[in-house]
């Protein structure tokens, strides 16, 4: 049985399409990231599936329960970390981990147990006492997870929980993202960072759109878009003197010229940048700057979309 | 189990927050206790016992030979502050001369002291200048005033003497009489005895007219009409708060959904309608700790009693009910806590003014007055209003059962559409 299984879901806000159509599933005890701009439909996905908001149609199963049908069912194999801390300031830690454990029907010395392990956990067993209000932005976002994992979900949805956080806090929750897998859990990641995508996945699924583009392993994905490394450069002329030559180089998949940019999709970077700066020394232009990107996420939904994943971040 | 988890979250964080301990408590406390002292609460109980003015007395007038008086005036003066109806709020304390007195004020052995010099009747009666002189405590108001208007009203008397004997004997010159055989004397004396009967009466007298400075406590006002209005004040204040409490309390509401806790609070195992009962769980808690600590406050600080255990019990439970009640049906029409604070505020204002609330001991026009029976606030003031009066509970029935009802139905009507909103 897959932990989550989602087939067909719609969602439409007014005129907009949020979702259109999506399906894709997660295998028990995999971390499945949902990888795509903003807009590209992750956040409704999870509030579907987390029970927030209803779909329009299509369906959707944690560990065999629906979200529709069966809500309380689901909800209680999920544990739900949202993108913005959602925690109560004048409470304490300790007093927030408690509530959030008896909602999840945590009780009496099971709950308390289950408590210290999370303080332990997310190493705040120090500050248990003090009111998030007092917190730092990493310590809050630290309980934010901890008080989804109280009653050790089957499930842990993480909604881009390293958005807007120092590079230190974002690598202790990645850390403890794998940690969770480790663990057992099946982790649903949605991100618009390629790179956090490719790190901790063992499935990605990239969305566009309201639907899901490409999906499989990160190798398997980057074989899907024909393995070609990107090249970004900048001339001393206007792109348009070199590249009438450039676009004749075998092995140039693709040549994109934007505000003065050129970007190039090759298939051996190495092979294929000597001919370049010998067509532009030809043409009387210098090369100014070289970026070169080895196949990535970036570059596969830049094939499969024709657009940059960041851009639209 | 979990409604009750949600309410004593809320409680907790209501308890933490000084603006909502400040609304409950404090702000209805202050309002109750400003009328209070307005109305002369601050006397304690001068209306019976005002405090004692200390007056130096200094008289060094005599009686002159052939003046057509009983007495000095030095010496009238002087009895109008030993008098014996004076005796509970004037104490005396006689000098032998002016620099004792002085000094006496200098220490402030004494508040004021009245010093009639030598010959001071002689010198009225011969019509010269003449003056009684008052030595006061800068300090003190009240006290001297007091004593120059004892002085002043009494000298008016004697002036009021001679202008009444220079008026008859110049009718009897018209009438072609010979004004010398007016017996001057006796006229004086007839004169002085009415007018010190008038001014003991005007100022010895316990007659409301004249104890008008004096201000009266809730509980030393004899008929207890201050200690009425002040219970009324106080029971309006107190509806007021409880239903701008309960309204306040469930915005709470409001700040989850802002601050993204009630969309966590929706992804748990929870039910919609628990989480709504929790929440109003936790307002009607709040509403009912502080109808008792208002209620409890009240009785010992400002003496209000507010009637039967009983009948005080129903008016709390229909409060309760229906302050949680409007609540849930205001803040589901409001979408953000920036909008709650002017909706909340002016929305219940107006129907506590309906409701009778800040209208007190006024009696309203009756077209105005039936305008309370369309609100929840004026149910709940005519059920504190029954209960003050010590009316029994059967008296109090009719309004908690209105209220009880009011409070279902709108809390119904706001959960509806709250469950909508939310869907």
């Amino acid at each position: 049985m897959n932990a989550i299984e989602v087939r067909d879901l719609n969602k439409s806000f007014g005129k907009v399409q949020a979702v259109a159509g999506l399906s894709f599933f997660a295998r028990q005890g995999e971390v499945l990231s949902l990888l795509g701009p903003n807009g590209a439909g992750k956040s409704t996905t999870i509030s579907m599936l987390s029970g927030l908001i209803e779909p329009d149609g299509g369906s959707a199963e944690i560990f065999g329960h629906s979200i529709r049908a069966e809500p309380q069912a689901a909800k209680a194999r999920l544990g739900v970390v949202p993108q913005e801390i959602a925690l109560y300031p004048d409470l304490t830690a300790r007093e927030n981990l408690i509530f959030w454990g008896k909602m999840y029907g945590l009780r009496g010395a099971a709950l308390a147990k289950r408590v210290d392990a999370v303080l332990e956990t997310i190493g705040l067993n120090g500050r248990q006492r003090d009111r998030v209000g007092t917190y730092s932005g990493g310590m809050k976002r630290r309980v934010n997870i901890g008080a989804a994992l109280l009653h050790e979900p089957a499930v842990v949805i993480m909604d881009e929980p390293t958005v807007g956080i120092d590079p230190q806090s974002r690598r202790h929750i990645l850390d403890h993202v794998k940690a969770l897998n480790r663990a057992g859990a099946t982790v649903l990641y949605t991100t618009h960072y390629m790179e956090e995508a490719a790190e901790l996945s063992d499935h990605i699924a990239i969305l566009d759109q309201g639907r899901v583009i490409a999906y499989g392993t990160h190798a398997e994905l980057i074989a899907q878009s024909g393995g070609l490394a990107r090249i970004d450069l900048t001339l001393n002329v206007e792109a348009e003197r070199v590249l009438p030559a450039w676009r004749s180089v075998p092995g140039l998949a693709h040549l994109d010229v934007v505000d003065g940019h050129v970007t190039a999709l090759v298939d051996d970077s190495n092979a294929l940048l000597p001919r370049l700066f010998e067509l532009a020394t030809q043409a009387g232009a210098r090369i100014m700057t070289v970026d070169i990107r080895e196949p990535n996420l970036e570059s596969v939904f830049l094939e499969l979309t024709g657009k940059a994943l960041r851009d639209e971040a | 189990m979990k409604v009750i988890d949600i309410a004593i979250k809320d409680l907790t964080q209501t308890m933490r927050s000084v603006f909502a301990l400040g609304m409950m408590v404090a702000a209805p406390l202050l309002i109750i206790g400003l009328i209070y002292f307005a109305f002369g609460g601050a006397e304690g109980d001068a209306a019976e016992t005002p405090p004692a003015v200390r007056v130096g007395l200094v008289n060094l007038d005599a009686l002159p030979k052939d003046a057509p008086l009983e007495e000095a005036l030095g010496k009238t003066i002087v009895g109008m502050f030993v008098d014996p109806s004076v005796a509970g709020w004037i104490t005396t304390t006689e000098f032998a001369d002016e620099a004792a007195a002085r000094t006496a004020v200098a220490e402030r052995r004494v508040g004021v002291a009245v010093i009639v010099p030598g010959g001071f009747t002689a010198d009225v009666l011969a019509g010269r200048a003449a003056a009684v002189t008052l030595v006061s405590d800068p300090t003190l108001s009240v006290g001297p005033q007091m004593a120059e208007a004892m002085v002043r009203a009494l000298l008016q008397g004697v002036a009021g003497g001679g202008i009444a004997l220079e008026t008859v004997q110049g009718r009897l010159h018209a009438a072609g009489q010979d004004p010398l055989t007016l017996d001057a004397g006796a006229l004086m004396r007839d004169y002085a005895t009415w007018y010190r009967e008038v001014q003991r009466g005007l100022l010895h007298e316990t007659e409301p007219a004249v104890l008008v400075w004096v201000a009266p406590t809730a509980t030393g006002s004899g008929d207890g009409t201050l200690q009425r209005i002040i219970a009324q004040m106080a029971a309006g204040q107190m509806v007021f708060f409880a239903f701008y409490t309960g309204a306040y309390s469930m915005m709470s509401l409001l700040r989850e959904d802002e601050e993204g806790t009630l969309a966590r609070l929706f992804a748990t195992p929870t039910g919609r309608i628990d989480i709504l009962a929790g929440k109003l769980l936790a307002v009607m808690l709040t509403v009912i700790v502080q109808g008792l600590v208002l209620m409890t406050a009240a009785h010992f600080a400002f003496g209000v009693a507010w009637g039967q255990p009983a009948a005080v019990a129903l008016a709390l439970i229909g409060q309760v009910a229906a302050a949680s009640g409007l609540g849930v049906l205001l803040i589901a029409f409001v979408k953000t806590t920036r909008q709650a604070g002017p909706v909340l505020g002016g929305g219940l204002t107006v129907l506590g003014m309906l409701g009778g609330l800040f209208s007190g001991a006024v009696t309203m026009p009756e077209t105005f007055a039936r305008l309370g029976d369309f609100t929840p606030q004026g149910w709940a003031m005519k059920a504190w209003m029954l209960a003050l009066e010590g009316q029994p509970t059967g008296a109090v029935v009719t309004s908690c059962v209105v209220l009880v009802s009011l409070g279902i139905v709108f809390f119904s009507a706001g959960a509806w559409r709250i469950q909508r909103r939310y869907a």
